[in-house]
């Protein structure tokens, strides 16, 4: 395997943890999510 | 294409509902979310005869259908939404012998929504210790469905519950009650309203604040405007109901069920005596705990050590195996230590899982629960949080969610602002590395200091979780009503299947989902500390060498000295120096820094990053407690993890915040930014006090 590959490689991981990093913990998910907030509780009591 | 039948399986908590579950679905199950809730859903397949499968939901347990929590309501909407495409075929009801008459409520209710309904009487092993008998066919007829009893701890009667399933056509749909009983007038003037719908389902809508599928909405929201009765009507309409219910559970009871006390064998009033004492338990629970730290130390050593020189060994494979690189430096220097920074704590993991499972399972979780609700409203807090903050040993995540089940918002709200202090698994690998490093392995009356001092750290977790919520309960000014129920299920051994899964699933929720973080981030860590800007990193090799070159320096002295440069000069060493003025107060270098930082994604990358910072240049085989060891701090001389700054370290992860995940679950639960912010900024500035203070006494 000769460096250019070896980088080629290298930086491609790089990429993909990059990636991955970035919409495990920057991606806004679109899924409407739904809260319990202090209103739900006090109607249920 | 073989047909598949939907199956909800409901019942009341403590009935064995995930067991039924498991005995139904063994390992062809698995979890995910409502959607938009965090509620979680269990699915599984359960093969039938003829080829025929069933998907089956195992939903959250209820008491009724009067829904007071979000899980309860997935129950409702699931259950009143025909269009729904989990919408039951079949509802099997679990309940269990020694409860049978709580249990019916929730299966008539069902039962009314004209479902075909099966009803699981669990545990029936039990019956020759409490001396119940059941006349079956009686209450078969009396109650107008198929009974299925079983007992899941021996496994019996499993097969008949899947030959009922199978069957589920035969089953009856007539009601338990007639809804009009409840108030003919009403009940009329709603069926003239809405003659085409089911009495008992309008009734449901009509009563509580359920969140429909939008196929239903019309008809929904036109009979929740249906207003003839005032609330307080209604409720007391919603209580008719269920004094009719419990009328017709005690007829069929009396003659369907007999209890002779005589014959019964009981021990359970004698253990819970002692379990719930006023001094005996505390006494038992601390011996307990005590035993669970010891343990996972002793246990945990050997399969550790093995770990982590096996990694050491693949690092030093790899590098001498595969062509001189950036690809092969990246697995030995960044990915293989990185990851050995996670794999190495599996079997602590494991272990506190293990016993965590057991105490729950054997029905001892309760009695602490019972047990701490005394204590805890002093604090604030209801006996129900005991149960997030003992589930927060394991995650934050999951016991914020289950918050959900604290009927008052002030304590749910304190709740999930001091969950976090608790010490979740994230920590454990952070403490275990430092514990062994700073705190010598003497014993003290059989217990080792190492587990000592983890055992007091999970004290301090619990002890800062019970006095912010002191504060917390003085501070927040919000009016919210409290009460406690609570189940005591019976004790029973646990069983080995459950805990199993358990503890595999568990583990490898925080393998693979730790796990993928750790290895993407020691990565990137590893380009930032193998690349760099300017001559200082670039040139290190010539810049080295001249400075040394009257020294007479070995080479491989000089490597060190080379690797060393290079690393100052990296992108990771320059952002790691410019934070070091913060935290040099602190006892920390600037590599801890950077593992800091880093771990603020997740606190257990901390390992794996000083694990990745250490491993690069090195051309040593070592282990990673071997690496840390070594370091040696640049201004004072000496080992850079010594008493003091560990100990400093170690409070600093007590205390600070250092979860991205658990931030973001805080926003979903309370809705509002303002929650996590507050968590983060109090904790984190809390923690760097603590630690500041615990460095210059020590130091």
């Amino acid at each position: 395997m000769n460096d250019f590959l070896q980088n080629i490689l290298a930086f491609t991981l790089l990429f993909l943890a990059l990636g991955f990093l970035v919409k495990k913990f920057f991606w806004k998910n679109s899924k409407p999510k739904k809260g319990l907030g202090k209103h739900d509780c006090d109607n249920c009591h | 294409m073989s047909k598949q039948i939907n199956v909800a399986l409901i019942g009341n908590p403590n009935t064995g509902k995930t067991s039924v579950f498991n005995s139904l679905t063994g390992l062809n199950q698995k979890v995910g979310n409502y959607p938009g809730i965090t509620v979680e859903k269990k699915e599984g397949i359960c093969k039938l005869p003829r080829g025929v499968k069933a998907h089956i939901i195992d939903l959250p347990g209820t008491y009724s259908l009067n829904a007071s929590s979000l899980d309860e309501n997935v129950v409702i909407e699931l259950l009143l939404n025909k269009n729904d495409k989990d919408f039951p075929d079949v509802a099997v009801v679990v309940s269990d012998v020694e409860n049978l008459k709580r249990n019916l409520l929730l299966f008539t209710q069902i039962k009314d929504l004209e479902i075909p309904t099966i009803l699981v009487i669990n545990m029936s092993d039990r019956m020759k210790y409490k001396g119940i008998s059941l006349d079956i066919p009686y209450l078969e007829s009396e109650l107008k469905t198929k009974i299925a009893l079983i007992s899941t701890r021996k496994n019996e009667g499993i097969d008949n519950l899947k030959d009922l399933i199978f069957n589920y056509k035969d089953l009856s749909i007539s009601p338990c009650l007639n809804a009009s009983d409840i108030d003919r007038n009403y009940f009329d003037n709603l069926r003239k309203a809405f003659p085409n719908q089911l009495l008992y389902k309008l009734w449901l809508v009509i009563t509580q604040d359920v969140n429909f599928g939008k196929t239903d909405r019309n008809v929904i929201d036109a009979v929740a405007d249906f207003k003839t009765k005032t609330k307080a009507d209604l409720k007391r309409l919603q209580q008719k109901e269920t004094v009719k219910r419990y009328q017709f559970i005690n007829n069929t009871l009396k003659k369907g069920q007999t209890i002779d006390l005589s014959t019964a064998k009981d021990i359970r009033i004698k253990l819970d005596r002692i379990l719930t004492h006023k001094i005996w338990g505390y006494a038992i629970f601390l011996v307990i705990l005590l035993t669970i730290f010891q343990a996972i130390y002793d246990w945990s050593a050997i399969p550790m050590d093995f770990i982590d020189s096996s990694f050491a060994s693949l690092s030093e494979w790899t590098k001498n195996s595969l062509p001189e690189g950036a690809f092969t430096s990246l697995l030995a220097e960044g990915i293989i230590p990185g990851l050995g920074g996670i794999v190495i704590f599996i079997p602590q993991i494991a272990f506190l899982f293990l016993f965590i499972s057991v105490l729950e399972e054997s029905g001892y979780m309760s009695r602490v629960v019972f047990l701490m609700d005394r204590g805890m409203r002093r604090f604030g807090l209801s006996g129900k949080s005991v149960v997030p903050l003992i589930s927060g040993t394991a995650c934050a995540i999951p016991a914020i969610m289950a918050t959900r089940n604290i009927e008052s918002w002030k304590e749910r709200l304190i709740t999930i602002l001091v969950t976090p202090f608790t010490t979740c698994s994230a920590r454990l690998p952070v403490y275990l590395i430092i514990i062994s490093l700073v705190i010598p392995e003497g014993r003290f009356l059989g217990l080792g200091y190492q587990a000592l001092t983890l055992m007091l750290l999970y004290l301090i977790g619990f002890g800062a979780a019970l006095i912010s919520a002191m504060i917390l309960n003085k501070v927040l000014k919000i009016k919210s009503k409290s009460f406690f129920v609570v189940e005591m299920p019976n004790y029973k051994l646990p069983l080995i299947k459950n805990v199993a899964l358990t503890v595999v699933e568990k583990t490898k929720s925080f393998v693979f989902g730790a796990g993928k973080i750790i290895l993407a981030i020691s990565i990137v860590l590893w380009f930032l500390a193998s690349y760099g800007p300017g001559e200082e990193f670039n040139n290190a090799e010539e810049i080295v060498t001249e400075k040394f070159a009257s020294e007479n320096l070995s080479e491989e002295e000089l490597q060190k000295k080379i690797a060393s440069q290079k690393l100052e000069y990296s992108f990771i060493g320059i952002t790691g120096r410019a934070i070091e003025p913060a935290i040099r107060p602190l006892g920390y270098d600037w590599k801890i820094g950077i593992a800091i930082v880093s771990s603020f994604a997740a606190r257990e990358v901390f390992v794996g990053t000083l694990a990745t910072i250490y491993s690069v240049g090195s051309e040593e085989e070592e282990t990673i407690k071997n690496r840390m060891a070594g370091e040696v701090n640049p201004i004072l001389g000496g080992p850079l993890f010594n008493f003091a700054s560990g100990i400093s370290l170690l409070l600093f992860y007590a205390f600070a915040m250092q979860c991205m995940s658990t931030l973001a679950i805080v926003k979903r639960e309370t809705n509002s930014w303002k929650w996590p912010v507050l968590q983060l900024v109090l904790m984190s500035a809390f923690a760097y006090v603590v630690a500041f203070i615990a460095y210059q006494i020590l130091i």
